[in-house]
């Protein structure tokens, strides 16, 4: 009866308590987001601006005086900073960069495959009366303390450009395997075998011929650690394959000493496409 | 209330501050324009911000530290420069992308080789990723001074069509030294 009504009433006005608070709280997320982007197109305009003078000044146009503040001595020894850390920074380009510490120095060596930038490795070296590599990240498969005892506490630069040779080969050949598992992955029969060096691989591949697919097989050895493209190439077919395949096994053979592994696998694609 | 308008708006939010964070860079880079290295500016700043000092108190102590920074960023670059025999002389740098996890800018580099000069341009394209940074160069090309070599001519524009920057310096550095051993031998028997 009454106290059922009550209790109603109760829980009505609870929840248009509720919502009220709800609303208010959305009405002032709306308010904050909308000053924000006022104050955010603020800056922007402001800058637009900046921008524009830059522009006009150094296309000749606009005589107006600069700004005042970019010439104290604060501003040009920020600048120069800027500029010392930037060149600092792309210095990794080069192949060999590094940085001097308390007590020697620590040196980057950068590989690439092309215009691609791939991995970093750093070496920590201890100058005192010798040189010592305290820390680094070489894989242990590069023959790092070989090259060491050979070169580095004659010349620490041929030392670092033996062991660049060997950690852009190393990267160069995993590159091609990766991509070759990337992009030519319907081509490949089963997986493709490689260590960790990556200077031996060993796969299976479809080679198609007038709507026939054919299984070839194929054993890279890269015998030069300095080098990415192999020293030894194996291609077979099956033995019951037809005797033509023997050609074009040959010939992709001769391919795969000269090319790229995923280059060359690019230049079958297209040459099918020629053919069909 | 319409969950669209606060999308609506914090998509503007997003927006704007990517432009913001571009404009800003644009701006930096404009104030930077080229900048010159030469062994007389990173041997001897020092010295002459420290006694341009002695007249501007305000802000002195910060400016100190930043002048011990400096000191100790440009000896390093020294260093590495002698090291590597690879002496840059001059850079400029132009952002034409820059989002949070993407920045495109193109670089002017000149600078020399054991007496080989060169001069490069090229696009950097250079992306964070979850653990690393990546980077990769397009657009590269390669002005040299010495027009004589044939073999070097061929190494520069197969260097330049695959954007191999590494290679180039890699190759161009021991190039360099091989040359100036034989400039200065040819000298001695002369």
């Amino acid at each position: 009866g009454v106290l059922a009504h009550l209790e109603m009433l109760e829980v009505q006005a609870h929840e248009a308590a509720v919502k009220q608070e709800e609303m208010e709280r959305q009405a002032e997320k709306l308010a904050r987001l909308k000053a924000r982007v006022q104050e955010l197109r603020l800056r922007r305009n402001e800058l637009r601006a900046k921008v524009d003078l830059q522009q006009n000044r150094q296309l000749g146009k606009g005589g107006i005086a600069s700004d005042p503040a970019q010439f104290t001595t604060q501003a040009i020894l920020e600048r120069k900073m800027k500029s010392v850390k930037a060149m600092l920074q792309l210095f990794y380009l080069t192949g060999i960069s590094g940085k001097l510490t308390k007590r020697g120095v620590c040196f980057c060596i950068s590989t690439a495959y092309e215009g691609t930038y791939l991995d970093l490795y750093y070496l920590d070296l201890v100058i005192t009366l010798e040189v010592q590599i305290h820390c680094h990240s070489i894989p242990i498969f590069i023959p790092l303390e070989q090259l060491a005892k050979k070169y580095l506490q004659t010349d620490i630069r041929r030392f670092l450009s033996v062991l660049s040779d060997h950690l852009n080969a190393y990267v160069r050949r995993r590159y091609q395997a990766d991509q070759l598992q990337e992009h030519f992955s319907d081509q490949i029969e089963g997986t493709l075998q490689r260590n960790s060096l990556c200077n031996l691989l060993v796969f299976n591949y479809n080679v198609s011929h007038k709507g026939k697919t054919f299984p070839f097989n194929v054993r890279l050895l890269y015998g030069d650690l300095c080098r990415s493209l192999p020293t030894e190439v194996i291609v077979s077919c099956t033995p019951d394959a037809p005797k033509f395949l023997a050609e074009t096994a040959a010939a992709h053979s001769d391919l795969f000493r000269r090319v790229a592994l995923h280059k060359a696998f690019c230049s079958f694609s297209s040459a099918e496409e020629r053919l069909d | 209330m319409d969950s669209n308008i606060f999308q609506v708006y914090e998509d503007e939010i997003q927006s704007l501050e990517e432009e913001i964070t571009l404009l800003a860079e644009k701006y930096e880079d404009s104030q930077q324009e080229t900048t010159f290295f030469s062994k007389k500016e990173l041997l001897m700043p020092i010295k002459s911000f420290q006694r341009k000092f002695r007249g501007e108190p305000e802000g002195h102590e910060s400016s100190s530290s930043l002048i011990a920074q400096l000191g100790n960023l440009e000896t390093n670059f020294s260093c590495l420069m002698k090291f590597t025999g690879i002496q840059f002389t001059s850079h400029s740098k132009k952002t034409v992308e820059k989002t949070r996890n993407r920045t495109v800018q193109t670089h002017k580099l000149s600078g020399n080789c054991h007496s080989l000069s060169f001069q490069l341009e090229f696009q950097l394209l250079e992306m964070q990723n979850k653990d690393n940074v990546s980077a990769v160069v397009t657009d590269l090309s390669i002005t040299m001074e010495s027009g004589e070599d044939s073999d070097l001519s061929k190494f520069v524009s197969s260097t330049e069509e695959h954007g191999n920057l590494l290679t180039f310096f890699r190759s161009f550095s021991s190039y360099a030294e091989w040359h100036e051993l034989r400039r200065c031998t040819f000298l001695h028997f002369k």
